[in-house]
């Protein structure tokens, strides 16, 4: 038999021959699923390249000391220990900023007592030690950190690129290992660029080398410390979970167009099992004709996928550094491995797809078509298995939820994924049950209308090759609707936090040393109202508890320093006090601190509870007054008064808010701090240029996920078109009759219409109470897992009205080419289907 | 009832125009019966399309029930035949969304002459009693072309097309269905053209006609 495979395939291909149409649409199918979720993936790994790079830097592998007193780290610190016999290696880091003004992370390092094994000390650069030790020096970078130096690749070898502050960089060295935007030097050539002196950043150590910290240092763990890949994983997930989305909507069209296929070759199929052909031979023949296909679509697809993160990757990029900080690079890192992956899921989904049609082939009968009758029953117990798997699905989610209610708001955002992802299927199992139901129920009803009771009736026969794309519409739906509103409603929170917090309206960024003397001056302008003066300082929050009960933390956070007031106290955000909000402010005023959500998330704190937080120099004990909202702010932060954290922790002024009296002349003021002080034109920001560009990152940060939301509804519109021209054929038979019977046809291609454009509006409006559960899902359990913040939930009538619109829309757009079809018929062409039916 | 004069209808194919119809003329008045024979490709079938407005000749005029099908907008010749026409074709046609009663009953609730008296005795007449709730694809050939004669019946038509009645059914079921039909038929009083191959069919009708490359060749039995 392998001599007539062959013979066999020529003969089931011709069939494409005679209908590229359909061959367009099963290729198309296989090319939207493949390149969105080949893209997603593309992007996915160009980041965990970047993630890996960065791990293998010291944050993540190395254990490190600091001093215990909260003093910065001195070279003396680091000689000592060496004489001590400890194997410990310093470490210098800081920003520098290139000529375009791109600001990049300066580390520097000593090779000689890195802990050897260390992937640092082991870039692939080719250069010796000699050379990297020894003046003018090496900068190690990787290749697509280049483009931030202003360097093409082929130059970039021994290249001296200036910097923004005239200085010039040791020659570059390539070295692919490192992460984006970092550049690698020695100690000595980092101190002199980074006007260092005597100070260090941080000490390290191997994992584990040291059992206990050293006199007068803290020792914290490497595996205490999170790395980008942890904090970002919540991100990934969602492209991940979108983009298997896509995939397996992309398949329904797979599977709707095979089923056509297979429906137009039953009689090529019988005639060859007549005529000889094994049913295994025709099984392997079909087989080989989905792979054939699926190598093609999956190919197309795996390029556009590439060229889809390509335009992606910038704003993913963005996203990840705004949200997380974590720094991804702008070129696509692909291994081998993701190609190969991208063509497995393509093929295994065309083969699951392709099962069905592989299983009725094999079981083909010679002797008959496939009957209505078999058919139909078949169809009842494909419903019951439906429900059975909708309640299953469904108790999933229930338990899902049950085990999220008995654990921490910050855990378990893979249960969180998992109970929209089971709410989802057991709404998607359920639709086709609950569509036959209705139907069921309409046919009753509607017995008395001759037409309206066939169209009913009629829907409930078309039922079983349209509940796929309904399925995949009514989970497209409410994915959109459910992150349309998530977005919207973090939108509306978001501006509304920006106007609560933004009460000034000019901000004042000037070098630390002027702080004093403008403070001084502005206070004796009789037309500013107020100063708002805010200090930042890093440090590190040690333990936190109770009174009597703390646990260890060792978890860095920003000290952040307000000044409260007529203008701040009113409007500043709380989402938790211990009484109420003035008692909260008092305790404020009188030293006690505010800590924001992602932090009183992330270490289990409330109002009442008590922190140890330490700065180089210092250590205080402070006590928890409230939790305020702090969206965006990928880091923990504890605000004080800013009076409080000058004197408790020297931290210096970062900005001077300025509030006018009402009516003061702003361009004057403007102008007059500009000659006084010779600032540029830079310092003074108003609060309007602020929230632009806050609204700005706001909307790049989701500009993949609603590209995304949009592909997806695309893939379920062209799902329900693939559907639809893959019955169009049968539908004109069952509709022929009814013509010749004197039914219209305009009539009849309205009602056609009106039946998809009805099971379409049915599902929008189921799509419309899942949605705002999946929106629940997203603000209260997925948003804290993944962010630590939680949003209010906010519904959008417009955008559910969007949606059904939507629904009705896509249905007429997919159901008006086989309309148009229908109705531009001859009759003789619809006298000749139903004749050959 | 019907007419038909010098009707012409040429198709267009690859191989250039094809004349199926040449200079057709006959008339059917009520209650009478016709069968129109020829082989295959005579252009029978086009002739009982023509007659049921299912499709228009390209010249001569077509008069059903005093209305010239050709002049008439595709919306008027579907009232037509909702109203004056019942068709029975040789693959049936049932509806698989509906019932055997709904079936039966379709033509006369488009027509709004859904009587459901009639219905009883139609549905007895047909041997279907008992088979009301089943659908098409669950009752044998005879069954189903019964229930398609019956639905052509049911709004009591005053003219019955019927394309090959018998074509897809046994020697002894073919029997069976056409002395129900003309049975029906008479007791209806409607009139009757049959397109068949088949002398048996032909016989008992008041006339026969044949077909030969589109042309009528002779007007006796």
């Amino acid at each position: 038999m392998i001599k007539a495979m062959p013979t066999v395939l020529a003969t089931l291909l011709a069939h494409y021959r005679r209908h590229p149409g359909q061959l367009a649409m099963l290729l198309l199918g296989l090319w939207v699923a493949s390149a969105l979720w080949s893209g997603i993936q593309a992007i996915n790994a160009t980041a965990r390249d970047s993630y890996a790079r960065a791990d293998a830097m010291f944050d993540t592998q190395l254990d490190q000391l600091e001093r215990r007193d909260g003093a910065p780290l001195s070279r003396a610190d680091y000689h000592a220990l060496r004489q001590a016999g400890l194997p410990v290696s310093p470490i210098l880091e800081g920003d520098i900023v290139t000529q375009d003004g791109t600001r990049l992370t300066l580390i520097g390092i000593d090779p000689l007592t890195l802990p050897s094994g260390n992937p640092l000390a082991q870039t692939d650069t080719s250069a010796s030690l000699t050379d990297f030790l020894t003046p003018p020096w090496q900068t190690r970078v990787a290749p697509d950190t280049l483009a931030a130096l202003g360097v093409e690749r082929a130059d970039a070898s021994g290249a001296r690129p200036d910097l923004a502050n005239g200085n010039r960089l040791p020659p570059l060295e390539l070295a692919s290992a490192l992460p984006p935007n970092t550049l690698m030097m020695d100690m000595a050539a980092a101190a002199r660029l980074l006007e260092s002196g005597e100070y260090l950043t941080r000490i390290v150590t191997a994992p584990n080398a040291l059992s206990e910290p050293p006199a007068g240092l803290t020792l914290t763990r490497a595996t205490s410390l999170a790395s980008p890949g942890q904090l970002t994983e919540s991100f990934h997930l969602n492209l991940t979970a979108l983009g298997l989305l896509a995939l397996v909507v992309g398949l329904f069209i797979v599977q709707a167009a095979l089923g056509l296929a297979l429906e137009q070759r039953l009689g090529m199929l019988r005639t060859l099992r007549v005529l000889g052909v094994s049913g295994r031979t025709l099984i392997v023949a079909l087989s080989l004709e989905l792979i054939l296909l699926g190598i093609i679509g999956a190919l197309a697809g795996i390029a556009s996928g590439v060229w889809l993160a390509r335009m992606l990757l910038p704003d993913v990029a963005a996203t990840l550094g705004s949200l997380y900080g974590a720094g991804v690079g702008q070129e696509l890192n692909l291994p081998w491995h993701y190609w190969m992956g991208g063509l497995a899921v393509s093929l295994g989904g065309l083969l699951l797809a392709g099962s069905g049609v592989l299983w009725r082939a094999a079981h083909l009968n010679m002797l008959e078509l496939g009957q209505l009758q078999t058919w139909r029953s078949g169809y009842r117990r494909q419903l019951t298995l439906m429900s059975i798997g909708g309640a299953i699905a469904m108790g999933a989610a229930l338990a899902l939820y049950g085990w999220l209610s008995f654990h921490p708001p910050g855990q378990g955002l893979v249960a969180g994924f998992g109970m929209v992802a089971a709410l989802l299927l057991a709404s998607a199992l359920w639709l086709p049950p609950f569509l036959a139901l209705v139907l069921k129920g309409l046919t009753h009803l509607a017995r008395r209308r001759p037409l309206i009771h066939w169209a009913m009736a009629d829907m409930q026969l078309q039922l079983p090759r349209l509940s796929l794309a309904m399925m995949a519409l009514l989970v497209a739906l409410a994915t959109n609707l459910g992150v349309s509103s998530m977005v919207g409603g973090f939108r509306i929170t978001f501006l509304d936090w920006l106007d609560q917090r933004l009460v000034a309206p000019l901000y004042l960024n000037a070098p630390s040393e002027q702080y004093d003397d403008i403070d001084a001056w502005l206070a004796e302008q009789p037309e500013v109202f107020e100063r708002l003066l805010t200090r930042r300082s890093e440090a590190t929050l040690q333990t936190a508890g109770t009174a009597g009960d703390t646990r260890p933390v060792g978890t860095p956070i920003e000290l952040y320093g307000i000044t409260p007031g007529e203008s701040l106290t009113p409007h500043w955000p709380l989402l938790a006090t211990q009484q109420d909000r003035s008692s909260a402010w008092a305790a404020f005023n009188d030293g006690a601190v505010f800590v924001n959500e992602q932090l009183a998330t992330a270490v289990n704190l409330a109002p009442g509870d008590q922190v140890d937080v330490s700065t180089p120099g210092t250590r205080e004990t402070l006590v928890i007054a409230a939790v305020y909202p702090d969206y965006g702010n990928p880091n923990g932060q504890i605000l004080m008064a800013s009076p409080q954290l000058a004197t408790r922790f020297d931290a210096p002024t970062s900005s001077i808010g300025i509030v006018l009296h009402e009516g003061a002349d702003e361009d004057a003021l403007r102008a007059a701090l500009g000659d006084r002080f010779g600032l540029g034109r830079d310092a003074l920001t108003d609060q309007g240029e602020i929230k632009r560009i806050a609204t700005e990152i706001f909307e790049r940060t989701f500009t993949i996920t609603r590209a995304l939301n949009v592909l997806t509804l695309v893939v379920a519109a062209l799902a329900l078109l693939a559907s639809l021209l893959a019955q169009a054929r049968s539908r004109r038979q069952q509709l022929a009759p009814l013509w010749a019977l004197g039914v219209p046809r305009a009539q009849l291609a309205r009602l056609n219409l009106a039946q998809l454009g009805g099971a379409a509006l049915f599902t929008g409006l189921l799509a419309v109470p899942l949605g705002i559960a999946i929106t629940w899902g997203l603000v209260d359990i997925i948003n804290v897992a993944a962010f630590g913040w939680r949003l209010p939930l906010y519904l959008f009538p417009g955008e559910m009205a969007i949606i059904l619109t939507t629904a009705v829309v896509v249905a007429l757009i997919a159901a008006a080419l086989p309309a148009l079809r229908f109705w531009r018929a001859s009759p003789r062409t619809l006298l000749a289907e139903e004749a050959n039916q | 009832m019907l007419e038909l004069h010098q009707v012409h209808k040429t198709y267009a194919t690859p191989q250039g125009p094809l004349s199926v119809l040449k200079d057709v003329t006959l008339a059917l008045g009520p209650g009478q019966s016709m069968a129109l024979m020829g082989e295959s490709g005579s252009g029978k079938s086009t002739l009982l399309h023509l007659a049921a407005g299912l499709d228009l000749p390209d010249q001569g005029v077509i008069t059903l029930a005093g209305q010239n099908v050709a002049s008439l907008p595709e919306s008027a010749r579907a009232k037509l035949r909702r109203e004056q026409l019942g068709l029975v074709f040789q693959q049936f046609h049932l509806v698989p969304s509906l019932s055997v009663i709904d079936n039966l009953r379709l033509q006369a609730r488009l027509a709004n002459r859904d009587d459901a008296e009639w219905t009883s005795y139609l549905i007895e007449r047909l041997g279907l009693s008992g088979l009301e709730r089943r659908y098409p694809e669950q009752l044998s050939g005879g069954q189903q072309q019964r229930l398609a004669i019956g639905r052509a019946l049911a709004p009591r038509p005053p003219l019955l097309l019927a394309d090959e009645p018998t074509g897809n059914l046994d020697e002894t079921t073919a029997g069976e269905v056409l002395e129900l039909l003309l049975s029906l038929v008479r007791e209806t009083q409607c009139a009757l053209l049959v397109v068949t191959h088949s002398p048996q069919v032909a016989a008992p009708l008041d006339r026969c006609l044949r077909l030969r490359h589109g042309q009528l060749i002779n007007t006796a039995l």
